[in-house]
């Protein structure tokens, strides 16, 4: 049995509710303008889709100093007015308690599960705290598939601004599709359905002290669902308004923190993902459906800027990064001047950009948190590129554009696996001669199989 | 006058005779020390080389940076560190005993000197090292915080960052090789004082500017709303 992270006082609150069937995770920050209407929401959306069943709502806290935990607390949902034509059998708790370890999403999930498994809930939902735009059906919608249709894994689906979500557009997408071979549109989305098989998977890994308690919990939560095969699917939630996520928050480290989760867990998987050559849809849930977005503005020449400057100081770091022929088109996109308005960072040129990371990643030839630190001016090259690009397009066309770019990394993937072998091959040989030089079983590596 | 020259001759022959006898055989035994020394030093190293897998130390010195600070190329592997570490202390060590062996109050001072000077000498080296590898780290930190956040002349101040870091493992280890310390603690007074007086220059102005901005144009709510929201990445 893992250790468990539930504090003392809610042990408490859990031994007195005893059992839940569904258990609703918030994890939050100083939340107090947003939360409430989250709360409300699973609180509602608990009354009219399942009835029968018993829920808790867990508020997973990191240290809110704005009364978000008195806010969750007070949240009521005025059922008169809803005119709900099913009751609730045995009322929905709410709980709201301080995590406590690294402060971030995923030790405020990780209480989260250790909760439901307390409670032993059949399903769990996780949704974000800053939410604008969700309504009760999220809840359906995240739960009802586990629940009714035996899946493990509810990612969501939403539509976004085109300029929304541009690590999971230009990074996280693409590369957990090329590698899986699963086409789940929004694997960082943050708002998760998950079955008690799941949970209790994730609660039995050793690895929550790492990138995974903070901004990497969510691509670690979708890999390891999809990497071990459990059952998937996407629901479709509508639009995806939330306040600005931690406005102060660096960049750096949210890059450092998701795509070192994801070459990290390429590592452990590395056999699930050699032997995939395509993708697949995945099941869709939910009735799509057109809806207005909020704009986003964003600072071209600032993200151009940040690029040209990285070129010309960190071509040292990049060197041990990049294959020579990459370093070199890279160079070329900066050599005569930059123009804002034809700046353009090919899919191809992106594509080897982060297989060359992701293989330097297991290299470790340098500091790891140097190494994607600094791919934070190489991304913003990358995006600046994207908004460039499509500036004048519809959503429709945009998405397009995001599936050109997931199927380059398709197509190159035997680059990407040619490289990991060779750095493999390498570090072998450097590692001792008798070694290679000592007869062994056969290869049961997949990459070795396929050269 | 013959007779005078012979008896030098004579002399200098007996004087070359006690020397090659009373030096010889030492020469010999000191000679085949080494001989043996060397010999010992290779196959150690050879078979560290071959013993030693090093997976772990191999991810430290990379991760670490160490690898790339100590070999340009980056490759360097735990298992060539120990092994020349182990071939070097072998060899230091028969040279020592090879010394030893003539037994003259010149060597006996010689072998005195370098075996109370080893500590010294280690804790020196290993203090030049970690300055060293904390310079190389904090010059990588500063160099990759400093594009991230736009500052200006990012490899001018992660170069700074070095100088100041390593120069003060020098004077960390001139204190502990009790070596100068008078003159690198007055150098290092001298350059801590002015990076900091060069700090709050840059300071004053920087706030100068600043607060200039900010009397004569503040920021309106939609600028400061704007400039904070940009765009979710996730």
């Amino acid at each position: 049995m893992p250790d468990s992270v539930i504090p003392e006082e809610a042990g408490r609150a859990l031994d007195a509710i005893q059992r839940a069937d569904i258990v609703i995770g918030i994890p939050s920050y100083n939340n107090v303008r947003t939360i409430g209407h989250v709360v409300r929401a699973a609180q509602a959306g608990l009354v009219k889709y399942f009835p029968e069943f018993s829920a808790v709502i867990v508020n997973s806290d990191g240290g809110s100093t704005d009364g978000t935990r008195d806010e969750v607390l007070s949240a009521s949902v005025d059922f008169s007015r809803l005119l709900m034509v099913s009751t609730t059998l045995t009322g929905i708790h709410r709980l709201s308690f301080p995590y406590h370890g690294i402060p971030g999403k995923g030790s405020a999930f990780r209480m989260v599960f250790d909760m439901a498994r307390r409670l032993g809930a059949k399903a769990c939902a996780v949704v974000d705290s800053d939410l604008r735009s969700i309504t009760p059906e999220w809840i359906d919608l995240l739960v009802r598939p586990v629940i009714h249709a035996g899946y493990d894994f509810v990612a969501p689906y939403y539509h976004r601004h085109k300029y929304d979500g541009t690590i999971t557009n230009s990074i996280v997408y693409p590369l957990t599709r090329s590698l899986y071979g699963r086409r789940i549109r929004q694997p960082i989305g943050g708002d998760f359905g998950l079955s008690a098989r799941l949970f209790e998977r994730y609660l039995s890994r050793r690895d929550w002290e790492s990138d995974v308690a903070r901004y990497g919990i969510d691509i670690w939560m979708t890999t390891i669902a999809v990497a071990e095969d459990f059952r998937t699917c996407q629901s479709f939630l509508g639009a995806k308004l939330h306040d600005a996520k931690d406005p102060g928050a660096d960049l750096s480290a949210m890059l450092q923190q998701v795509v070192g989760s994801v070459f990290a867990l390429m590592d452990e998987y590395q056999t699930a993902w050699s032997l995939v050559e395509a993708s697949q849809p995945v099941d869709l849930y939910g009735f799509p459906y057109d809806v207005g977005l909020d704009p986003i503005e964003v600072n071209l020449n600032r993200m151009i800027r940040a690029f040209a400057t990285g070129c010309r100081e960190l071509g040292e770091i990049w060197s041990l990064a990049l294959d020579g022929s990459t370093l070199r088109r890279l160079r070329g996109l900066t050599g005569n001047g930059v123009c804002q308005e034809k700046f353009h960072l090919d899919d191809e040129l992106w594509v080897e950009i982060i297989y060359d990371f992701g293989c330097a990643y297991q290299r470790s030839r340098m500091n790891r948190g140097h190494l994607l630190r600094s791919l934070t001016p190489l991304y913003l090259a990358r995006v600046a590129s994207f908004v460039v690009e499509t500036r004048e397009m519809f959503a429709a066309d945009v998405e397009n554009r995001i599936e050109n770019l997931c199927l380059t990394f398709e197509t190159l993937k035997p680059y990407l696996k040619e490289r990991w072998h060779t750095e493999r091959a390498a570090a072998a040989t450097l590692a001792g001669p008798v070694r290679d030089q000592q007869p062994g079983p056969p290869s049961t590596d997949p990459l070795e199989v396929e050269r | 006058m013959i007779l005078v020259l012979q008896q030098i001759f004579e002399k200098t022959l007996a004087r070359l005779a006690q020397h090659l006898v009373t030096y010889v055989p030492p020469l010999i035994v000191a000679g085949t020390i080494i001989a043996v020394a060397w010999l010992l030093a290779v196959t150690v190293r050879w078979m560290v080389l071959r013993v030693v897998k090093g997976a772990a130390l191999d991810r430290f010195l990379g991760e670490s940076g160490l690898s790339s600070m100590l070999d340009r190329s980056g490759r360097l592997r735990g298992a060539a560190l120990i092994s020349g570490a182990c071939y070097w202390i072998i060899l230091a060590i028969g040279i020592l005993t090879a010394l030893d062996v003539f037994d003259t109050t010149l060597t006996s001072r010689i072998i005195e000197a370098t075996v109370f000077s080893v500590p010294k000498l280690v804790t020196g080296l290993a203090i030049l090292v970690a300055g060293f590898w904390l310079g190389q780290y904090l010059n990588r930190s500063t160099i990759i915080w400093a594009v991230n956040e736009g500052m200006p002349y990012p490899r001018r101040l992660a170069a700074a960052v070095r100088i100041v870091v390593v120069f003060v493992a020098i004077v960390v280890a001139a204190e502990a090789l009790d070596f100068a310390r008078e003159v690198f603690f007055a150098a290092f007074i001298i350059l801590i004082g002015s990076a900091a007086l060069a700090s709050a220059i840059a300071l004053g102005f920087g706030l100068r500017g600043t607060f200039e901005k900010r009397i004569g144009h503040p920021p309106s709510p939609e600028e400061g709303e704007r400039e904070r929201s940009l765009w979710s990445h996730l």
